[in-house]
């Protein structure tokens, strides 16, 4: 104990020792607990959120497309639920209206058969393949299950859209399907065969 | 006002004025207030200099070149003007601004168009926010330029650093409280960023190790769910009105200390 810098005056110096150690492992302890403590309350453990879960009516509510070749996207659920509902010649399926960029709304321009991003640019096809700009991924596609009464229920994800389980799928950032997913997509619960 | 004062008296008989003079100044709060007494000889002059808050505050001595007014402007002065208008207009703006989904965007309307001098208050805090991050840059700037980042200042060039990183963020979490359009997509670009940290966010590299998901991720702390709503809105309220600027005032202080300390490197 000759290295110990307080001296040995009054009192045993290893005992002395202790006390510092113990006395200032306490309030490291303290302070670690606290400051895991500050960490954790800032994770809400209860959410007021919008379900991610919703029924959308029957595939005959929606207008089938004339034109082999073209779509049509129905917007009444991408305010609420910021899912659009997408009726082609062969089918009907759901896309999830959060552009894989950064996360904003894309837009609807029929003209086109495009989706296209505000923020960045990003354009998708109505495959919600990119087809321009910075976005990394195609648009998520949300699960379809139908009712015993015939009405579609969509699931845009557990705790939000970037749950949607295709995505799992995908391991690299590409930004078209690939020949695996595109016969994903092209049944169900992601896509429901109907007549034109 | 010298023949008033109750040394000064003399014999004669006083007046009114000295009458009332003599009640105000001959008490103990009067002289605990000021202690020195009336400043008429030079000895108490200087005690009354030298027990100035003022006086205790400012260095005892500055350099010729120190005063000088340069083409820099006194930068970093007018950046520390700024955050003191910001936190005046601040607290004003937060007598009438409510954080909640469905008030905060038409309580920033109302702010321009029904409170008195509302527009004026939020015009000068939003255009001073902007400014501020300018003046801190271009004060940067002149410290870079003119070597004064260098020993011994290199502590308090880290300690600016740490500054610019709260005005940003105090700059970020102000876009969202008028909860429009821009702040509100804006913000959501900025902390999906946040979800592609390393290890900590949800999309960002090796997020599996440590299992990050949308709903434990960095970005659902920072914004308290899973996408930007009421719980956002109150934390960037109360990190723009109480956190940041507390921290600011932290470093701002060191900063002056540090300036005190080390001296005005040239010209401001």
């Amino acid at each position: 104990m000759d290295d110990f810098p307080y001296g040995s005056a009054g009192g045993d110096p290893s005992r002395r020792k202790f006390f510092l150690v113990s006395g200032w492992s306490s309030l490291g302890m303290l302070a670690a607990g606290s400051g895991a403590g500050f960490a954790k309350f800032f994770y809400p453990g209860v959410l007021y959120e919008p379900q991610t879960t919703f029924n959308a009516g029957k595939p005959g509510d929606y207008v089938a497309p004339t034109d082999p070749k073209s779509v049509v996207v129905d917007e009444r659920f991408k305010k609420t639920q910021r899912v659009w509902i997408v009726r082609s010649f062969e089918g009907i399926y759901a896309m999830v209206a959060v552009c894989t960029h950064l996360g904003c709304t894309p837009n609807w321009f029929p003209g086109e058969q495009r989706f296209k991003c505000p923020c960045h640019g990003s354009n998708y096809n109505v495959e919600g393949e990119v087809v321009a700009g910075p976005a990394p991924l195609p648009l998520f596609r949300a699960k379809i299950n139908i009712t015993p009464d015939g009405s579609m229920i969509i699931t845009t994800g557990l705790l939000g859209i970037r749950r949607a389980e295709l995505q799992y799928i995908k391991h690299v950032a590409i930004t078209s399907w690939t020949d695996q997913e595109k016969k994903e997509i092209k049944k169900k619960p992601f896509f429901i065969s109907l007549k034109a | 006002m010298s023949k008033a004062s109750p040394e000064h008296g003399g014999d004669r008989k006083p007046g009114v004025i000295g009458t009332v003079w003599k009640l105000v100044t001959n008490n103990f709060i009067f002289r605990t207030v000021f202690r020195t007494g009336f400043p008429d000889t030079m000895l108490k002059r200087m005690a009354v200099m030298r027990s100035s808050f003022l006086m205790h505050i400012l260095p005892t001595k500055v350099g010729v070149h120190g005063l000088k007014l340069y083409y820099t402007w006194c930068m970093g002065g007018i950046t520390f003007f700024l955050f003191l208008l910001l936190t005046l207009t601040g607290v004003l703006l937060m007598f009438y601004y409510i954080p909640e989904e469905h008030r905060a965007y038409n309580d920033m309307k109302d702010l321009l168009y029904m409170v008195p001098y509302g527009r004026i208050l939020r015009n000068m805090h939003r255009w001073g926010a902007h400014a501020m991050v300018f003046t801190v840059i271009l004060h940067m700037a002149r410290v870079f330029y003119t070597g004064s980042y260098k020993t011994p200042r290199q502590f308090n060039w880290v300690v600016g650093v740490l500054l610019l990183t709260i005005t940003l963020l105090l700059s970020f979490t102000g876009y969202l409280l008028p909860w429009d359009q821009l702040g509100f997509w804006a913000v959501t670009v900025g902390t999906n960023m946040a979800g592609a940290t390393p290890f900590i966010g949800f999309e960002g590299p090796f997020s599996e190790l440590l299992g990050a998901q949308i709903d434990n991720d960095i970005r659902f702390a920072m914004i308290g769910g899973t996408r930007i709503g009421a719980n956002a809105l109150i934390r960037a309220y109360v990190w723009h009105c109480v956190g940041l600027p507390l921290i600011a005032s932290g470093l701002i202080l060191f900063h002056f200390y540090r300036v005190r300390k080390d001296g005005f490197s040239g010209p401001l």
